[in-house]
């Protein structure tokens, strides 16, 4: 037996197992489709007979605490927390941690709101860098504001010292630059009325590019016309339309997107609040959770709320994206192996058993089965031993997959909240689902295997993330995420 | 190598193709289906003007009186009138074309019952009854899906249908939470603020989101709910006494003040004791110091932060002392509360406050600082 007789037995092993694992998890997002399918049809159909305006009205509402962390968000904060403030809730406190910046953040903050330093103590029940001040607003316009200036320490530093000054039970953490929707809360609280076992609830992002912007709101709805926002769209639906919503169903949702979720601030302090060791702590928090409330035999349940309630600027230019995508990845992989001990270990019931090694397996390790898939394929080519047949079959009914998914969520979208009102933009997206398997597809695989070398390097940083801003004709700020 | 096409390949490759193809093709129905759509929901809308329009009409139409020794029944024949014309339209059309008129006919009804009163609204629920909506409704609240019942119970609700209350009181023990709170909302609609002992008897395991729901009701008809309130609190089950408890507070009636002292004394739960003396606090009655004062000491964290607490509230400089002396015994969290109590008991507590905030810089005047900056005295907490 040659060496090539080796390496060519190697790969057509690799190929059969390649059409294995394709089965596999393609049987798995069928089964997804199907599950979000029925929780969504549910949700639809239970919203309907909730007015969460009496969350408004009731004097029994519980209050939140939005925690915003800034860091070097100088031209933009005033207007981010002004949008805070308006918001449609009862009793609310909005506050921000200014992570240590090096711009004039702090200043603008305290010459718009009329700020003074304020005696109220500083009771830390998670550790966290030092904290210089707290401020509060003599205005009684502004009575539900509060500034922490702290020093810097990154985005889970700051959030941590936020849940520590946090005054409320609900606690609500989002990104700075993130455009909430007015009843965003009303739309998140609700389950933990619903449940008192409710520790967290997770919100859809969806992606602002494209949209009418006006004072912080999304006023009209419509894709971006550029090509990377749309795909991002019809990506963004795949993964919370139909993955979270159906791993909510199951008790097993591991992420719970920084951009916007709230949680129960004392099972936050219970399991010791954001790591700071990680760039993907609001994937590591949640993972906790589920681990420490198992362990402890807490009852517990952690939801997903499928209605649009926050927006974000998606990346417009391969280099951010695959920056973006780089540190979703290490964060995921970061969170598997710091809680590796669950993996299909039964104690921790469906986490253990099929959120974590789907995650690992499909998620993690997908893209890696992926890029050596197209590696196989080449070298069994060049050693012309390709069996042509299978390839052509397998390449047919993997693109049937991929527009079935993509396409199956746009359409649950399409049944359920119908944010996109033209039907041009709907022949957009489904389009999209079909063309994303050429090329696109492809390169995020490419950015998500790099993830694993960049990971192996030691990289813990988050990369520069250039944002355009919202508002047209607003000006253009540049967001330092790396910390 | 190419080798020719085995006919096993052949098919899986049609299959996927064909599968491909139809997943497109439900693709370009969902558009297409979309556009149909908008033009249904433009010519149900076109419907919906003209039952508005006729509607209106036949509300506001001005009726003879009845003769003076006519019977009741008379009115009755006189609204029948007014809609005979439309029953026999209706009884000419397919089933199809009767269905969607008698829907878009429901929604218009059910729509301008919310905004009418008087004879108007009697003549409308009179209609809702002549074209046998309200059976129709009755018999949806026994339906095997959870969301017809509970559109029917609201819908039983905003026609103010009389005939519905024993469905809803009955569905107030449904199995789904949505059905029950809708069935609530209904009741109270028909019934009035009596419709609350029924609820509180009947009602178990409330949940925050419908406490939320109730108290907006509640809310709206004050005292004129504290009865029910009161009687509740002797409810078995523990949520219906603690939303009792809170609403008596946030009502602030004075009568309801025995009661909860009552609760305070004598509960077996903590956790509702603990709420009374909340409430207690709220509402500001000296006669609650007493028993307070008894629970500031108390084991149960809850019960002692609820009595110290409630003692600020009341305000009375006799229970400055003895909070004083609780204040070196806690822990800081506890001691920021006694101190907030105690700068709230009048002039005495106020100026034992500013001694402690005079003293050297310590933990204890970090803390009056924080006191005294909430209740306004900036220039005193810095």
């Amino acid at each position: 037996m040659t060496f090539l007789d080796v390496v060519q037995a190697v790969l057509e092993t690799y190929f059969f197992f390649a059409i294995g694992y394709f089965i596999v998890v393609n049987l798995t997002y069928t089964f997804f489709l199907g599950l979000s399918f029925k929780e969504i049809l549910y949700y639809m159909r239970h919203n309907s007979f909730g007015n969460l305006r009496l969350l408004v009205q009731s004097e029994i509402t519980p209050p939140v605490s939005i925690l915003a962390p800034a860091y070097n968000e100088e031209p933009t904060v005033v207007e981010s927390v002004k949008s805070l403030l308006k918001l449609n809730y009862g009793t609310y406190e909005v506050v921000v941690i200014n992570d240590g910046s090096r711009d004039g953040t702090l200043k603008r903050l305290i010459q718009e709101f009329h700020l003074y330093r304020s005696k109220r103590l500083y009771l830390p029940s998670i550790e966290a860098k030092p904290v210089r001040a707290i401020y509060r607003s003599k205005k009684p316009a502004y009575r539900n504001l509060v500034v922490v200036d702290k020093e810097n320490g990154g985005k889970a530093d700051a959030l941590n010292v936020g849940v520590n000054v946090a005054q409320y039970e609900f606690i609500c953490a989002i990104d700075a630059d993130s455009l909430l929707e007015e009843d965003a809360l009303q739309k998140v609280v609700k389950p933990f009325l619903e449940d008192p076992k409710m520790i967290a609830v997770g919100g859809i992002v969806r992606i602002a590019n494209g949209c009418k912007v006006v004072n912080g709101r999304v006023i009209e709805v419509r894709l971006s016309n550029k090509f990377l926002p749309i795909f991002q769209v019809v990506e963004y639906f795949r993964a919370f339309l139909s993955g979270r919503m159906a791993w909510q169903g199951l008790n097993g949702l591991l992420i719970i997107s920084g951009a916007f979720g709230l949680f129960r601030r004392s099972a936050m302090i219970d399991v010791g609040g954001y790591r700071h060791d990680t760039v993907g702590e609001d994937m590591e928090l949640v993972v906790r959770l589920h681990r420490k409330m198992r362990e402890w035999r807490r009852p517990y349940r952690i939801a997903f709320v499928p209605d649009p309630v926050c927006w974000t600027e998606a990346p417009e230019s391969t280099k951010i994206l695959s920056r973006q995508r780089n540190r979703w990845h290490r964060g995921l992989l970061d969170a598997m192996l710091i809680h590796k001990k669950m993996f299909m270990n039964p104690s921790y019931g469906v986490v253990g058993l099929a959120a974590m090694p789907y995650f690992v397996i499909v998620e993690l390790l997908g893209p890696v089965f992926e890029f050596v898939g197209y590696l196989t394929v080449v070298l069994l080519l060049l050693l012309e031993a390709l069996n042509i047949q299978m390839t052509i079959l397998f390449f047919i009914v993997a693109l049937f997959y991929g527009v079935m998914y993509s396409v199956g969520a746009v359409l649950l979208e399409e049944i359920s909240f119908q944010r996109y009102p033209r039907a041009r933009d709907l022949a957009l997206l489904l389009s999209f689902g079909v063309i994303e398997n050429f090329g696109y597809r492809q390169l995020t695989t490419w950015w998500r295997v790099k993830a694993f070398w960049d990971y192996a390097r030691g990289k813990k940083g988050w990369g520069v993330m250039h944002r355009k801003g919202f508002e047209a004709g607003k000006h253009e700020s540049s967001i330092q995420e790396a910390r | 190598m190419l080798t020719p096409f085995p006919i096993e390949f052949m098919i899986i490759v049609t299959f996927a193709v064909v599968a491909t193809l139809f997943v497109i093709l439900i693709s370009v129905a969902l558009v297409i289906h979309k556009a149909i759509e908008a033009q249904k929901i433009w010519r149900e809308d076109r419907l919906y003007e003209e039952y508005s329009v006729l509607f209106a009409e036949l509300l506001l139409q001005e009726l003879p009186s009845p003769a003076f020794d006519a019977k009741p029944s008379a009115v009755f024949r006189q609204y029948d009138r007014l809609i005979a014309p439309i029953q026999a339209k209706l009884k000419g059309f397919s089933t199809r074309r009767r269905r969607r008129h008698r829907h878009v006919l429901q929604k218009v009804l059910i729509d301008f019952a919310q905004d009418l009163s008087g004879e108007a609204a009697e003549r409308l629920v009179y209609f809702f009854y002549a074209f046998g909506f309200v059976e129709e409704l009755c018999q949806l609240l026994k339906s095997r899906h959870w969301w017809i019942r509970a559109q029917a119970a609201r819908d039983l609700g905003l026609v103010r249908a009389r005939r519905g209350i024993s469905y809803l009181t009955a569905a107030l023990e449904d199995a789904h939470p949505d059905v029950r709170n809708q069935a609530m909302q209904s009741l109270i609609v028909l019934v009035g603020v009596e419709a609350l002992r029924t609820i509180f008897r009947i009602s178990r395991e409330l949940s925050e989101w419908t406490q939320v729901e109730l108290s907006v009701i509640v809310m709206g008809f004050k005292e004129r709910a504290v009865p029910y309130l009161i009687e509740a609190l002797d409810s078995s089950d523990e949520s219906v006494v603690l939303f009792s408890i809170e609403m008596l507070s946030q009502i602030g009636f004075v009568a309801a003040v025995d009661p909860l002292l009552n609760v305070l004394s004598t509960h077996p739960r903590t956790n509702v004791r603990a709420k009374a003396a909340e409430a207690l606090g709220r509402l500001g009655d000296g006669r609650a110091e007493e028993p307070l004062l008894s629970n500031i000491s108390s084991g149960d964290s809850g019960l002692r932060l609820s009595a110290i607490e409630a003692l600020g509230r009341i305000g009375s400089p006799k229970a400055v002392q003895p909070l004083l002396r609780q204040w070196e015994r806690r822990e800081i969290r506890e001691r920021v509360l006694i101190a907030r109590a105690i700068a709230r008991c009048g002039e005495e507590g106020l100026s034992v406050i500013r001694t402690i905030a005079q003293g050297e810089p310590s933990l204890n005047t970090a803390i009056v600082g924080q006191v005294l900056e909430e209740l306004g005295y900036l220039e005193e907490a810095a």
